[in-house]
């Protein structure tokens, strides 16, 4: 069995698996008919919808993950080669890295990572 | 015996209860805790997760529609109870799980949620207010940044909240922009608040001695601890600090609990990541306490939420050396939130302080804020209401 | 040494997830009535199971105005991706793949459960699920790199990304004994994922259970399951990474296996109940500023060892 069979058969499993829980919900549950509820707010209504544009602060870390996870996908072939390519891996690599993690501390300096 | 009546079997087995405690009903509520602990019967935060509403406590119309509402989202299987009083608890949970296993009787409860407020399927104006409701508007925050604003309460019934308290809050993401507490008038002159009450019978003349003053004053802040430790999401410190609180108000005696109090002291008072995770959060320096009419260990720690927990555990900690001491009562000494000779329901003013605390905080720091002064909501609905604090 | 098993292992290893996962339930039931001042018995244990068929009967609600498409996206994606993760995850000498880029199918199913559950803090259009959804986006924000350079610490060790391979290269010494940080950043990392414990930021009893608030029935029952089946996954695959896969003397392979993997579920089952709740005001700068500079001093040892060998 190869890794593409093998990896597709187990996603049909556990989708299987899935569908068995629903489906036996389905079967079991009553009564069947949904109960129109309203969210939880501390037993009074909601003043609004509560899907919104969250605050800030998230998008200035998710920007600086983004950066620094769009490099790091290079590390994965690059643990592969590090004794073909000699001691030059290792050295542009880890620059890399410290170049990345500068970045980090600069944005850490403007504030990017405070969180209240 | 069918599938059906199998699984409703199995759900009165272990139902999650959502225990809903009204003001002026902390004897009931203790026993409801108790009783779930030792029946474990896991606590449900919100109506989705439950399958049955307890009402502990007197009845308070004030917070009728709140508990109605929180009623009608809870999908069937259900049943709710009341219970008044601490011993109509255990008959009250009894008589709810058989109902949930009596599948005769669930059967015909679908129609139950019908009448939730409003229309769902969009019966307000179309692509501007889906469900009759708005969306989120934008305001400025601090920074002068134009972000969407959450109008958003805490509170009258939340986990590990005062109960009745509200506070109405707008927050950007999980930012509190401003806070508003308001408490409902309830106008009660029924017997004094649970936690208070030796020292309103020493003020009016009756003998009351120092060991029961101090057991009910240190079970009074374990019950606040428990409370804390709980919104700090330590479930293990939680749970060892109610079970102590059940054993104090039990009567076991001190020799037997001394160790047990000390090492739960030890253990929550110097874990660093408790006071990493609350340090530099609510500070409310004693002159500014004192100033607002805080009294007791709030105005005492004068600090930050660990300052004040730490407070607690000192306090616990005497308490407990003190029982078995048999001379009277000075009415004048500090109960469990202050008081004492100034002002006779000390919780009003650590609910004052609260707005300049809370804005600005997280919504997680708020919790903590909150939990950290923890205001009585017996003493709440017995203190008169008063101006700058709307009902 | 590591070979690919046969049909058999597609039904075999989710079997054997699950089970794990009822154990660690189980033990935490236990813990739990230690606290809670109850008899411990094999009764205490397994009553946390009554919840499968309470939530099997409970009835659906409906909210105002839900996203239903991301939100049941979100909820089947979390017990999905820890089923997947388990592909490349050897029991003995036995996979059901052992994939040329095991460790990252592992790194890219326990990705999935970062969205996974962000969707289903979004969907019900409910705020405390909201805020607990973004909270679940703070802890991936945090969490995912140090967990990341964790995962390439043993994959630069063993010079591949065959989890097979890595299990070889620790013949003699295993990789938690001189990758000491990229351990326990692991699991610290594999435990956020789960959301359990310290790491229950998104499903805080302050925000009433955040993602969990408003998901009932078959939902509720999926996220639940698969929150423990991701701690049992991810104990099973720190085994082959840092503690040498089945090498052990005397038993067999598999016995070494599950021995090691129920070790690791234990102890963390058990640290996840003695701290409080880590927020993210409090450790996203710590593990931007502090654990993330650590893991690249980590990565950077077996990276010179390599070089020399």
């Amino acid at each position: 069995m190869n890794g593409f069979t093998a990896s597709l058969a187990l996603l049909g499993v556990a989708l299987l698996g899935v569908g068995g829980v629903y489906g036996a919900a389905r079967a079991l549950r009553s009564p069947a008919e949904p109960l129109p509820a309203g969210p939880f707010e501390s037993g009074l209504e909601p003043s609004q919808h509560a899907v919104s544009r969250f605050h800030v602060r998230w998008y200035t870390v998710s920007m600086l993950f983004l950066a620094f996870d769009m490099e790091m996908v290079f590390m994965y072939p690059w643990t592969r080669v590090i004794s073909a390519v000699g001691a030059s891996a290792v050295i542009e690599m880890f620059v890399f890295l410290a170049v990345l993690v500068a970045g980090v501390l600069h944005a850490w300096r403007e504030g990017a990572l405070r969180w209240t | 015996m069918d599938m059906r009546a199998r699984l409703l079997r199995a759900t009165a087995a272990r139902p999650h209860v959502l225990p809903v405690s009204t003001p002026g009903g902390t004897a009931a509520r203790l026993a409801a805790e108790r009783y779930l602990r030792l029946h474990d019967l896991p606590l449900a935060l919100t109506p989705a997760d439950a399958d049955l509403l307890l009402v502990t406590g007197p009845d308070r119309s004030a917070l009728r529609p709140a508990v109605d509402r929180l009623w009608q989202h809870l999908p069937a299987p259900r049943a709710r109870a009341h219970a008044p009083t601490a011993d109509a608890v255990p008959g009250a949970l009894a008589r709810c799980r058989a109902d949930l296993a009596d599948h005769t009787h669930n059967g015909d409860r679908e129609g139950g949620g019908r009448d939730s407020g409003r229309g769902h399927e969009g019966h307000g104006g179309g692509m501007e207010m889906p469900a009759g409701l708005p969306m989120a508007g934008t305001g400025e925050d601090r920074d002068g940044l134009s972000l969407d604003q959450l109008h958003v309460s805490l509170g009258p019934l939340l986990a590990d909240w005062p109960s009745g308290l509200t506070v109405r809050m707008t927050l950007q993401g999980d930012v509190v922009q401003e806070a508003e507490p308001s408490r409902q008038q309830l106008g009660d002159d029924g017997p004094a608040p649970l936690w208070a009450e030796p020292w309103a019978r020493a003020a009016g003349g009756e003998p009351v001695t120092v060991e029961e003053a101090a057991r009910r004053r240190a079970a009074a802040h374990l019950d606040s601890l428990g409370r804390l430790l709980a919104v700090a999401g330590w479930a293990g410190a939680a749970a060892t600090a109610r079970r102590l609180r059940d054993e104090l108000l039990d009567g076991t005696p001190g020799a037997a609990l001394r160790p047990e109090v000390r090492r739960f002291a030890r253990r929550v008072g110097r874990s660093r990541t408790l006071y990493w995770l609350t340090r530099g959060m609510g500070v409310l320096d004693g002159e500014r306490a004192r100033a607002a009419g805080v009294s007791g260990p709030a105005a005492r720690a004068g600090g930050d939420v660990p300052a004040r927990y730490r407070t607690w555990l000192e306090d616990i900690v005497g308490d407990v050396d003190r029982l078995g001491e048999t001379a009277p009562l000075d009415p004048a000494e500090e109960g469990p939130r202050g008081g004492g000779v100034g002002e006779r329901w000390p919780s009003a003013a650590l609910v004052r302080v609260l707005p300049e605390l809370l804005e600005g905080a997280e919504l997680a720091a708020a919790r903590l804020i909150v939990a950290s002064l923890d205001p009585d909501p017996d003493e709440l609905a017995a203190a008169p209401q008063e101006v700058g604090i709307h009902g | 040494m590591v070979e690919a098993a046969g049909w058999w292992s597609l039904l075999v290893a989710p079997a054997l997830l699950l089970a794990g996962a009822v154990l660690a339930v189980a033990g935490d039931a236990l813990l739990a009535a230690r606290d809670a001042g109850r008899p411990r018995s094999a009764v205490a244990a397994a009553r946390p199971l009554l919840e499968v068929p309470r939530l099997l009967a409970a009835q659906p609600r409906r909210m105002p105005a839900p996203d239903r498409l991301l939100w049941r996206l979100g909820v089947v994606t979390v017990p999905v991706s820890a089923v997947l993760s388990v592909l490349v995850i050897p029991f003995g000498h036995r996979t059901v793949a052992d994939l040329s880029v095991g460790v990252v199918w592992f790194n890219a199913m326990e990705v999935f459960t970062w969205a996974g559950l962000w969707l289903a803090g979004w969907g019900p259009n409910a705020v405390f699920s909201l805020v607990g959804g973004y909270r679940f986006v703070a802890q991936g924000l945090a969490y995912e790199l140090p967990l990341m350079f964790a995962l390439i610490t043993a994959a630069t060790g063993a010079e591949s990304l065959r989890v097979g391979d890595i299990v070889a290269a620790q013949q003699g010494l295993w990789f938690a004994v001189w990758m000491p940080v990229a351990f326990v950043v692991y699991l610290a990392g594999v435990s956020a994922l789960c959301f359990l414990g310290p790491f229950g930021y998104p499903v805080g009893r302050d925000i009433a259970s955040g993602v969990l608030g408003e998901t009932t029935g078959a939902d509720r029952l999926l996220l639940r399951a698969g929150r423990w089946l991701w701690l049992v996954s991810g104990a099973a695959m720190a085994v082959p990474l840092f503690l040498g896969g089945g090498a052990g003397p005397w038993l067999p392979a598999w016995a070494w296996s599950s021995l090691k993997t129920l070790l690791v579920l234990a102890v963390l089952v058990w640290v996840l109940r003695r701290l409080p709740v880590l927020r993210a005001d409090r450790y996203v700068e710590f593990a931007w500023v502090v654990l993330i500079p650590l893991a690249i001093v980590q990565a950077l040892v077996p990276a010179l060892v390599v070089l020399n060998r």
